[in-house]
């Protein structure tokens, strides 16, 4: 018995293929028994996500399997679409499997929700009668595999971004970002970015400001906050719980004597700031100060780095360990 | 002999149970992933700490709170206690693999030799303010300890975030430092009440010997902590500068110990 993949993902179609190709989840099942009616097919896991359509066959012959199903498909699809299907086979299968229950074939390196989605695939195949002996082992021994991965690599640990560091940080500092009040000196395209970065994961309150006051309203609307001009911001400084600075200024807009004054104000509150410009924006002695974390974009690309290097070190070795497992 | 060998039995099982959430939870930590024993073990603990002071009460007739082992076995459990209520309540990660050392540390130092008397007094007569004197205050240590290990956890997280150093599997682990810093001031805030009362009944309490050192050391203590705890409330107060008075203050008190 041979087994053969026939699929695509977000590597290898756009959206407006993936989803010609898609399966609803509930039919997933179904649409694998229907898959065994074709010649040489014997036992079929269809997986249809957001990021994939993959049909998992077992076949007497390799190469007569897939082109039954790779016809079949055919039959619904054009020529170009046809094109984005990638097709393995044997132990290559076997490993593209492995590698995409650890998560390190998804869109988010490490991501989890995969796991569970080949499992309710695989279990709707075999409520359905779908499977037999050689997917029946396959899909148990990649579960296996996926627990062994995710128990004892970091694969998912690590943000590879600026902005994703300096939200991680932010959780770090205040939890549950919920009830934050974020502020963003400069209407620059980094700190939009951070700021909708922070809004999205629960901020609720964002001032921004900026020497042309018009950019300021804008970017405010945008984001649904609220503009205030560049020489009353320091009034927004007693309620801010993380500030982020990127102004083209050639001298320092936030001073740490600014902070020391509004300290005893701010209940001596923790206060995260993000100085992504250059020449930078914030005084370095403003991070001496004890409930202050101030993050420059040095700082902030070093972690990032960091993370990227851990990622990659992580994925050699998940590979590894799916070798081992082959 | 039967019942001393039964108690000790006990200690030493709550001893390699606090031991064992201590350990395996660092290396949990070590490997970056997250305990979820911790919790069990120490609560497997609290059990054997449960069995261990009934049966030592049962030998005194009275609280057990006669001999520097008894006072180290309850605040162990009081320690314990809080934890299991504090870490299910909030779900502070890592506090158990934070405590689980110190109860470990306390209830190993009660097995000392000469720490628990074989042959306990069995009271005939107990007083009720001085019985309540002592269950307080060693409650108000667990309280008060476990503020101190959160304010250690917060001082680990707090440097790394300053120096910017976290690829770390205990960085990642670590719960928020804002977190951190209520936590520590909640128990702080528990402990000092639960102080307080230990304080009036000791006040009201018969006096017998030389109590006048003991008192003088417990109001001292009791004081201390009410000027942290006023300051943080009036003025307010950086979060690190909380969690090392937590900490040092708890150090301090626990050089109290010989002197009771």
């Amino acid at each position: 018995m041979e087994l053969v993949c026939l699929g695509l993902n977000h590597e290898t179609a756009p959206v407006e293929v993936r989803e010609h190709f898609s399966v609803a989840v509930e039919q997933q099942g179904d649409k694998a028994r229907e898959l065994m009616e074709l010649s040489n097919v014997t036992e079929s896991v269809v997986l249809s996500t957001c990021n994939r359509t993959e049909i998992y066959i077992g076949t007497e012959q390799a190469e007569q399997g897939a082109k039954a199903l790779y016809e079949h498909l055919a039959s619904d699809h054009d020529a170009v679409e046809m094109q984005h299907l990638y097709q393995k086979v044997g132990s290559e299968a076997r490993e593209h499997l492995f590698s995409l229950v650890s998560g390190l074939d998804s869109m988010v390196l490490g991501e989890t929700e995969i796991f569970g989605q080949v499992k309710q695939a695989y279990q709707q195949a075999l409520e359905s009668g779908a499977t037999k002996g050689l997917l029946n082992k396959l899909f148990q021994k990649s579960f296996t595999v996926g627990k062994r991965i995710r128990t004892n690599t970091k694969i998912q640990m690590g943000q590879t971004s600026v902005g994703s560091v300096a939200v991680d940080l932010a959780e770090k500092i205040f939890g549950n970002l919920k009830g934050s009040h974020v502020m963003v000196i400069g209407a620059g395209d980094m700190s939009r970015q951070v700021a909708q970065s922070m809004l999205s994961r629960g901020a609720s309150e964002l001032t921004v400001t900026n020497r042309t006051h018009t950019r300021a309203v804008e970017l405010a609307e945008e984001l649904g906050g609220s503009a205030v001009t560049f020489d009353s911001w320091e009034e927004t400084l007693t309620a801010a719980d993380v500030i982020v600075s990127s102004t083209g200024a050639t001298e320092p807009v936030l001073k740490a004597s600014q902070i020391e004054a509004v300290r005893k104000k701010r209940k001596y509150r923790p206060l995260f700031l993000i100085d992504i410009a250059v020449p930078r924006d914030i005084e370095s002695g403003a991070g001496e100060i004890e409930e202050v974390y101030l993050y420059d974009i040095d700082k902030l690309q070093m972690l990032a780095s960091e993370a990227r290097a851990s990622r990659e070190e992580q994925v050699r070795i998940c590979q590894q360990m799916i070798q081992e497992e082959l | 002999m039967e019942s001393f060998a039964m108690d000790k039995w006990m200690l030493l099982i709550a001893t390699l149970l606090a031991a064992a959430a201590a350990v395996q939870g660092a290396n949990y930590v070590r490997r970056g992933i997250r305990s979820r024993w911790t919790m069990a073990w120490m609560l497997l603990c609290f059990i054997a700490q449960m069995f261990l002071l009934g049966m030592r009460g049962e030998m005194r007739g009275a609280c057990p709170l006669g001999d520097l082992g008894e006072i180290l076995i309850f605040s162990a459990w009081s320690l314990t206690m809080f934890y299991l209520l504090e870490g299910s309540v909030y779900r502070l990660s890592l506090l158990g693999v934070f405590t689980a050392p110190l109860v470990s540390v306390m209830l190993g130092a009660a097995l000392i030799p000469g720490m628990l008397d074989t042959n306990p007094v069995h009271i005939d007569h107990a007083d009720a303010w001085g019985e309540a004197h002592a269950a307080f205050s060693v409650l108000a240590y667990g309280a008060l300890g476990l503020a101190a290990v959160t304010g250690v956890m917060f001082l680990l997280l707090n440097r790394r975030l300053k120096n910017g150093a976290l690829n770390n599997a205990l960085f990642k682990n670590l719960p928020p430092v804002r977190d951190l810093s209520r936590v520590v001031n909640r128990l702080l805030v528990l402990g000092f009440a639960i102080l307080t009362l230990g304080l009036i009944c000791g006040l009201v309490m018969e006096k017998s010997g030389d109590v006048t050192k003991h008192l003088a050391v417990a109001l001292c203590q009791w004081v201390a902590y009410a000027m942290l705890l006023t300051i943080e409330w009036r003025r307010g107060m950086p979060p690190r500068k909380l969690a090392l008075a937590a900490v040092i203050l708890f150090v301090l008190s626990l050089l109290i110990f010989p002197l009771l």
